[in-house]
């Protein structure tokens, strides 16, 4: 067997020498030291580093003679079997020895050095992922920047550049405000919607919290609910952790506990806003008049457990200049100049009801809804007009004219002088027995121009009296007097409102019978004042379910849970809320709004009930 | 050798044996867990607040509840973003580095609770979104990345097959001389095909090739599919041969790329979008207070 053994080296100027020799013999030693059959001169290598024997099949055995393996293929062993026919390459320190299979059966090794490693370390840094995905740096660059640019830059820059929008006009550009709606944390109520391209509408100056006065251009026509400086009194002492929040808040700008951002939030989506929960009404009512002590009304907290009696305003004396407000409480009689039994009206047996059954405008005995007219919204009733109501009974019909009849004039005694004088220049009855039947003829005969009446003068003066006094035409319902010594009635004063204070809506009440609540088919005058006390709402308005009930029980079907903003409004207390004004929790639906003509008088009442 | 002697050397051993003991303990179980308990105490405060404190109409960033919950938020991000500089300052003492790490981690995981109080399940498409959608893909590469370490380092190892990379390489590069050698009877096409695969990058394939270990263009595999061994020829069988080492080591090596991608990927979203969200961070502290 024999051995190809070919040396490859260069010379200085790159050229190659290659020396060839063989060597007949079946095993070969490698290493360091002179006697090897290859002999390499590297400290690396040991004297005898390995041996290279051919097998009986052909293939060659590697073997490492010392402790130090070799190379082969690129990896470090101590043994390896080649197959010349594959080829293999063996490395020893500095140099490599390919072993290959020469034409005829012959092995040959080639030596050659070793290239230098120095490209090798970014072969091993091309392991790392880095090598094939974008610098962790740049992206951080790339991305940071953009965010600053596109979502912090631009917005404060178009904001401070662009044109600004007058509240409730269209913004002057469009899109102005595309960079900075990404700042925006939710869609706005559908109240301010129309604001949304048009930030300083609310947020007129950068790093100032909207304040009170910019909500006030637009909102001008709110009432106060009470005077700065009082609500400052009647408010209670905040918690300490509260007032330290407020004092935090206070001093980066925010103005304070009752300012309008306090309770409406924005940005809370494209939703009717929420009204302020009760604890906001019961902070400062709970205990209001151990700081306010000249206030009216009594404390409250939960219309359930605290809440004073009502208070209708009403009449008290006949022809009183102003209605007063007076607790339920109290012994109390409506003087409102009217006489008016409910009881007999209203009962189903008796004489009204057998005459209301024979009119054909009724045909059934009266019920509350003969008389009482729900308004248009349902939710108060039209006053009661004598002669809708009244007037199919209560009769004013004076005499035949013509194919009908002739009336009194109701509602002005005045205008029931002249009409009870006109019947007395009609004709007298005759002045003797004898002369009826007989009339003088011509122009001299009645409805002539000529006919003279010779009846007695005075009559006309009794008639008047007559009919005011009780039993009479106008004293069947009124009430008569003196005025500067002529004859006269009591003014008739009812109140369009009785609760002035509060807001209540029959048409959230349509299930429930009249009677329930006012007691009017036992009311035998019209002094009783038909309004229902606190406990007979109480009945089902349970006030807020606190948090602790709620755990517990169960609201029932017939509860009502009712907080403050129920019946009470803060900005317009008197008042129902406007038609478009927010939902407030647990009320329902149909219980809001009257036509927003009434707001303006809400104002006015309203200041006049904290006018001091 | 007295007993007190005695005594105290026994001391000092049992202390060497607590602090090498102690120097074995990964960052997870790092003193008993301290940080996991640090950060689960965290996490139970903020919720308990959230539940118990009454928040008008409803919860809300801009609550003082909100802003406190943003506060911590905050100042957790910009404390967690420092392991970046505090990894590059080596410093002895009590917070070494791995204390350090600990608390990344645990502290990192209770922003989850945090920052999602902070939103009050309010999420839309701004700013504020955006920086929390940051900080949960920051957080999820981050436990991404834990999870990593603990499993995929011994694959690396196992695959390793005792050779460095290095060795991978040089194993390769030694094939493909052979190779080079090998393939000089073949004619020009099939010679193509070998030229081809030693010309091909051994690192080619991209980052989602590596990930996936999926390289539908490899060059040698190509050369494997189409040398044509049906001749029988000598050189082409020995080519043949050498072209499966290769792809045999090349597999290896891309194994272990796929391996070293998977273990090395997460830093590559963590980090730039950690700093991504300290930008989206000053934007939306920012925006809240310029139209506040």
């Amino acid at each position: 067997m024999s051995f190809l053994i070919r040396t490859i080296d260069y010379t200085a100027a790159g050229r190659e020498i290659v020396r060839e020799r063989t060597v007949y013999q079946s095993s070969l030693f490698i290493g360091r030291a002179a006697e090897n059959d290859i002999h390499l001169p590297d400290l690396a290598v040991e004297q005898r580093h390995i041996s290279i024997n051919q097998l009986p099949d052909g293939g060659l055995q590697v073997e490492a003679l010392g402790t130090l393996g070799f190379g082969i293929d690129g990896r470090v062993v101590s043994k390896a079997a080649v197959d010349p026919a594959t080829g293999a390459e063996i490395e020893l320190g500095s140099s490599r020895l390919t072993i290959a299979k020469e034409a005829g059966d012959a092995i040959s090794i080639t030596i050659k050095q070793a290239e230098e490693k120095g490209a090798k370390v970014d072969t091993v840094a091309g392991f790392a992922l880095a090598s094939a995905l974008p610098s962790k740096r740049a992206m951080a660059w790339v991305f940071s920047l953009a965010i600053l640019v596109l979502l912090l830059s631009i917005p404060v820059f178009t904001h401070l550049t662009r044109d600004k929008a007058a509240p409730g006009e269209p913004a002057p550009m469009v899109d102005q405000v595309a960079f900075d709606s990404t700042w925006s944390s939710g869609e706005l109520s559908l109240a301010h919607h129309d604001l949304k391209d048009n930030c300083e509408a609310c947020h007129a100056t950068p790093f100032v919290s909207v304040q009170d006065n910019t909500c006030l251009t637009c909102h001008e026509e709110l009432g106060e609910h009470a005077a700065k400086p009082r609500l400052a009194k009647g408010m209670a002492p905040l918690p300490a952790g509260e007032a330290w929040q407020w004092a935090v808040a206070q001093t980066l700008g925010k103005e304070g506990p009752g300012s309008c951002t306090s309770c409406h939030l924005e940005h809370e989506g494209k939703v009717r806003q929420q009204a302020a929960t009760q604890q906001f009404c019961s902070d400062c009512h709970d205990a209001l008049d151990t700081r306010l002590s000249d206030v009216g009304f009594g404390n409250a907290n939960n219309f359930g457990e605290k809440h004073p009696q009502f208070r209708p305003t009403f009449y008290t004396a006949y022809g009183q200049d102003e209605p007063v407000r007076v607790s339920l409480d109290k012994k109390i009689e409506e003087k409102s100049g009217l006489k008016f039994p409910h009881d007999i009206h209203m009962d189903a047996q008796g004489g009204v009801a057998r005459m209301a059954i024979s009119l054909p405008n009724y045909e059934e005995p009266l019920d509350c809804a003969s008389c009482h007219a729900l308004t248009q919204d349902e939710v108060g009733f039209e006053p009661v007009e004598m002669e809708d109501s009244c007037e199919s009974c209560h009769s004013l019909v004076s005499g035949r004219s013509g194919s009908g009849f002739t009336s009194l004039r109701h509602g002005d005694v005045d205008d029931l002088m002249e009409d009870l004088a006109r019947i007395d220049r009609s004709p007298r009855r005759p002045v003797s027995p004898v002369a009826r039947g007989r009339t003088r003829p011509g122009q001299f005969a009645r409805g002539g121009t000529y006919a003279v009446n010779f009846g007695r003068p005075a009559s006309s003066l009794i008639s008047i009296n007559r009919a005011l006094m009780p039993g009479g035409t106008c004293g069947d319902c009124h009430i008569n007097t003196r005025t500067d010594g002529r004859p006269d009635l009591v003014p008739v004063n009812i109140p369009d409102r009785y609760m002035q204070h509060g807001f209540f809506s029959h048409k959230a009440h349509e299930e429930e019978k009249c009677t329930d609540c006012h007691e009017a088919n036992t009311s035998k005058a019209s002094t009783d004042l038909l309004l229902p006390g606190l406990k007979s709402c109480r009945d089902c308005h349970i006030g807020e379910v606190l948090p602790s009930r709620a755990m517990t029980v169960a609201v029932k079907d017939d509860e009502v849970p009712s907080t403050c903003a129920m019946c009470h409004g803060y900005h317009t207390p008197t008042n129902p809320w406007p038609g478009d004004h927010p939902i407030l929790q647990s009320t329902p639906e149909g219980a809001r709004g009257r036509e927003r003509g009434r707001e303006t008088d809400s104002v006015a009442s309203l200041s006049a009930m904290f006018k001091d | 050798m007295t007993a007190a002697s005695q005594k105290a050397s026994q001391n000092t051993f049992k202390q060497r044996e607590k602090a090498r003991n102690a120097d074995h303990v990964g960052f997870l179980k790092h003193k008993y867990f301290r940080y996991l308990w640090v950060a689960l105490a965290l996490c139970g405060v903020c919720i308990a607040g959230y539940v118990m404190i009454d928040q008008d109409p409803r919860p809300n960033g801009g609550s003082w509840y909100g802003y406190t919950l943003g506060t911590i938020g905050v100042l957790l991000i910009i404390w967690l973003s420092l392991l970046g500089l505090r990894k590059r300052r080596p410093t002895p003492g009590h917070w070494s580095l791995k204390s350090w790490t600990s608390a990344h981690v645990y502290l990192g995981l209770s922003l989850i609770v945090v920052g999602t109080l902070h939103t009050g399940f309010q999420f839309g498409w701004n700013v504020h979104t955006l920086a929390y959608a940051l900080m949960i893909i920051v957080i999820v590469t981050g436990i991404y990345g834990v999870a990593v370490y603990a499993t995929l380092p011994a694959k690396l190892s196992s695959n390793r097959n005792e050779m460095t990379r290095t060795q991978m390489v040089e194993a390769l590069t030694a094939i493909d001389r052979q190779l080079e050698t090998a393939a000089q009877p073949l004619n020009r096409d099939q010679s193509d095909l070998v030229i081809g695969a030693l010309e091909q990058d051994i690192f080619y394939g991209g980052a989602w090739g590596r990930l996936a270990g999926s390289y539908p263009g490899c060059a040698t595999a190509s050369a494997l599919k189409n040398l044509d061994t049906a001749s029988g020829n000598e050189a082409t069988e020995k080519v043949h041969t050498l072209l499966t080492r290769r792809s045999d080591q090349l597999a290896q090596i891309r194994r272990h790329l796929r391996i070293r991608a998977l273990l090395e990927v997460w830093l590559f979203i963590h980090v730039p979008a950690t700093i991504a969200l300290l930008a989206a961070l000053l934007a939306h502290i920012v925006s809240v207070f310029y139209y506040w």
